[in-house]
């Protein structure tokens, strides 16, 4: 992935402290373990040399130990600071040359020829040292790349997976927490341009409005705000802006544990790629954000079309049937049989029923997009809910047969009656409106698992193979021409509303000929328990 | 011939307005019409009609408001008129003491049963004794000695489910929400138990109903309460 540099004014400032400043060597030193006891160690290490020398001296050229104090030079210089290696170099020369060079227990050799073995292994020591500082420091490089690597790869591979906003920050929050050691809050400007913890995220701490101002500052002039030196205390907080391709997207404020360790060199590179990424991802949210809105706006403004040819259609038939019948009362309604008036009437009454039925579907639609449509659950039989229904219907199912099939055995469920009765209701209205006079309904409810399940089915008409989805769909209507009336809404605010429920609506298939929908409510609880009373206590005879 | 009946017509819409009075003229009622809550109020007080008929959206003033400053001074029968989704709204007034409702667009018939129901209720409180049968179809209820028959047999009630026929019987053809309902039988502690509602809404219904799954006359209307049917 391509790395962003900041721009060398916008780069994390130095740590302005006491002491050398941070340099990459400095934070690859082995952890300072009290350089005192490394020192004892490499002075214990040439001691066993020259322990390790002392009976081979009998035997071997003095020259040979040179060999055992080399090895000595080797270990301490792979386990220890260079310091010690060197330490250890200049001590080992020291005791080889008192102990073993004659005349013993003097440091000026007696045969020159000892000076250049002396020498050469000064030389020899030393480069040891340097050479085994060199791997040691390559090492801990690699091994330094890797976690840098590794966990830039893991925020790499959480962005790439998100697409909230909020995601992406809780994501980025918690690496910085990880890997710096930092508590981390990003501020994003609201639509006036004003810093603000986004909505639906939870900081990790609570900005001080002192803090906030330096935010706000740092967004607009999109550069760190070097912090001055007296606040450069535990507590401090650093606010860096989040500058994207395009523009500065918000910026991410710091709350360190240490301010020095997050300053050292490797640690801001790092941070300032971190910083870099997180301010990629969320300007890419944004712009996705951006698109899905204009494609949303596309949709929207493609649907208000259908909504306007569907519905101007729907409402100006019964109206002109409305008009035209009121109009000729008006008219002629003197003269006119009682036959006639009464005809005339009916007209109007059955037209405006079909109007508010279109409205009411209309309306419910607008409610349930805007979510003006809150579910207030509390305890309902389904049976009584279904009986209900049946009453309110009952004019318009009296051209049907309805046969009921309801389990007797089913639990009281949490439910919104208003909504859930719409559904049956307009369930009821299509199986009248899409069948034949004198045909059969059938309702039947049952439980399976922990699922409520209701079946609506009429004969004589049936849903097109390959439309079971599309008549969930707003202003569809089936393939086959009818003179039913409606917006197509009815089964789309059915599905709105069993969603709302958590559950599912669904158009079976069945055998030829027959059109049933499913519908399905989970059972979340038992009903709390009630005591029944017997009839013998019954005063009632 | 019975005296003419008075009914005040709360409601800002003409249009409205004018079919309440066309109509209701016309099955022999005198009507008062008021535009606003306020005005209202006043020719309520300066009238005393029989039944008042209430829409909930007014101009001025909350329906439910104007229903429960009636209420402190008068029992007159207040019919409520409201639009669908106004469930709320519908529950607040008929516990503050509005008798029955109406969701708009509504029919004739179903106004003039509701003013019937309404106004019988009404006069039933002024007389002195009550009758103490009640039939409804094929269900006869004894209030005194307590006994309830379908199609001449007797029928064993428990005596919740008793007390619940009852409560519905003392205001048949009026809907009862579920809160009067549930405190009335169960007690105040029992307004939000609506399983025990339920329940013995079923158990009233599987005794006295002819097909418990299609009621006619133990009917729960959704988002309100229940309501006796009378036929």
């Amino acid at each position: 992935m391509e790395r962003q540099e900041l721009p060398s004014k916008e780069r994390l400032p130095a740590p302005a402290q006491e002491g050398e400043p941070a340099s990459t060597q400095e934070t690859l030193q082995p952890p300072p373990t009290g350089a005192g006891s490394q020192y004892l160690k490499t002075t214990g290490v040439v001691v066993l040399c020259s322990l390790v020398a002392w009976p081979l001296s009998l035997h071997a050229n003095p020259s040979d130990l040179v060999m055992v104090y080399l090895l000595g030079v080797v270990f301490v210089a792979t386990r220890y600071s260079r310091t010690a290696a060197i330490l250890a170099s200049l001590l080992s020369v020291a005791t080889f040359d008192y102990f073993f060079v004659p005349p013993i227990f003097a440091f000026t050799p007696s045969d020159s020829a000892y000076i250049p073995v002396l020498a050469a292994m000064l030389i020899v020591g030393l480069v040891i040292s340097a050479l085994s500082e060199r791997i040691r420091h390559q090492a801990d490089l690699v091994r330094l790349r890797e976690q840098r690597t590794q966990a830039l790869y893991c925020l790499s591979r959480d962005f790439a997976r998100m697409r909230e906003v909020n995601e992406l920050i809780k994501s980025a929050v918690k690496h910085i927490r990880e890997i710096f050691d930092c508590r981390a809050v990003v501020l994003l400007p609201n639509s006036s341009g004003q810093l603000a913890v986004p909505e639906g995220s939870e900081p990790a701490f609570i900005l001080s409005v002192q803090q906030m101002n330096v935010a706000q500052q740092t967004f607009e002039s999109h550069k760190v705000i070097v912090p001055e030196a007296k606040t450069l205390m535990p507590s401090a907080c650093f606010c860096l802006p989040l500058v994207g391709a395009e523009s500065t997207v918000g910026v991410l404020v710091l709350n360190p544990k240490s301010i020095r360790k997050l300053m050292a060199a490797e640690q801001r590179d790092l941070l300032e790629t971190f910083v870099n990424q997180t301010a990629l991802a969320l300007e890419r949210a944004a712009l996705s954000d951006l698109a899905e809105r204009a494609q949303l706006e596309v949709e929207t403004e493609k649907m208000r079309n259908a909504l306007l040819s569907s519905v101007s259609h729907d409402l100006r038939t019964p109206l002109s049937a409305i008009t035209g019948a009121a109009s000729s009362l008006m008219e002629d309604g003197a003269t006119m049989s009682t036959d006639t008036l009464k005809e005339l009437s009916q007209s109007i009454y059955q037209e405006s029923a079909r109007l508010n039925r279109l409205v009411r579907n209309l309306l419910d639609m607008t409610r349930l997009e805007s979510g003006a449509i809150k579910v207030k659950k509390d305890w309902y039989s389904l049976e009584e809910l279904i009986g209900g229904a049946l009453t309110r219907l009952e004019k318009r199912l009296r051209s049907h047969k309805v046969v009921l099939d309801i389990k007797s055995d089913l639990p009281l469920i949490k439910l919104d009656d208003v909504l859930i009765d719409q559904v049956l209701v307009n369930l009821l209205d299509n199986a009248v409106k899409y069948s034949p006079a004198e045909s059969e309904i059938q309702i039947r409810a049952w439980t399976e698992n922990r699922w409520l399940i209701v079946e609506v089915a009429n004969t004589g008409s049936s849903v097109a193979p390959g439309e079971e989805e599309k008549i969930f769909e707003k202003f569809f209507r089936g393939k086959v021409e009818s003179t039913a009336f409606g917006a197509g809404l009815g089964l789309t605010i059915c599905r709105g509303i069993i969603e709302a429920h958590g559950g599912k609506i669904w158009a079976a298939h069945k055998e030829e000929a027959t059109a049933s929908f499913c519908f399905t409510l989970p059972i979340e609880a038992e009903a709390p328990t009630i005591e029944l009373e017997d009839l013998e206590q019954s005063v009632v005879t | 011939m019975e005296p003419e009946r008075e009914i005040l017509v709360v409601e800002d819409e003409p249009e409205i307005r004018r079919f309440l009075r066309v109509s209701l003229t016309n099955h022999g009622f005198k009507v008062l019409e008021a535009t606003k809550g306020g005005e209202g109020l006043k020719l309520a007080s300066d009238y005393k009609p029989d039944l008042i008929i209430l829409d909930l959206g007014l101009p001025d003033m909350d329906g439910t408001e104007v229903a429960r400053q009636i209420r402190e001074w008068s029992q007159i029968p207040i019919l409520i008129l409201s639009a669908r989704g106004e469930e709320q709204d519908k529950v607040l007034a008929l516990e503050l003491g509005a008798d029955d409702y109406l969701t708009k667009p509504f029919g004739i018939l179903e106004l003039l049963a509701r003013i019937k129901v309404a106004l019988r209720h009404a006069d039933r409180a002024t007389q002195e004794e009550e009758d103490p049968i009640f039939s409804l179809g094929d269900l006869r209820v004894d209030l005194t000695l307590r006994t309830v028959t379908v199609k001449g047999q007797i029928v064993h009630l428990t005596p919740t489910e008793y007390k619940l026929l009852s409560v519905l019987i003392k205001a048949a053809g009026k809907v009862v929400t579920q809160q009067q309902l549930l405190r009335e039988v169960w007690g105040p502690g029992y307004a939000k138990e609506t399983q025990y509602l339920r329940v013995y809404m079923g158990q009233l219904r599987q005794k006295l109903e002819e097909d418990p799954a299609r009621p006619r006359y133990l009917i729960t209307e959704p988002g309100v309460g229940c309501r006796l049917r009378m036929e």
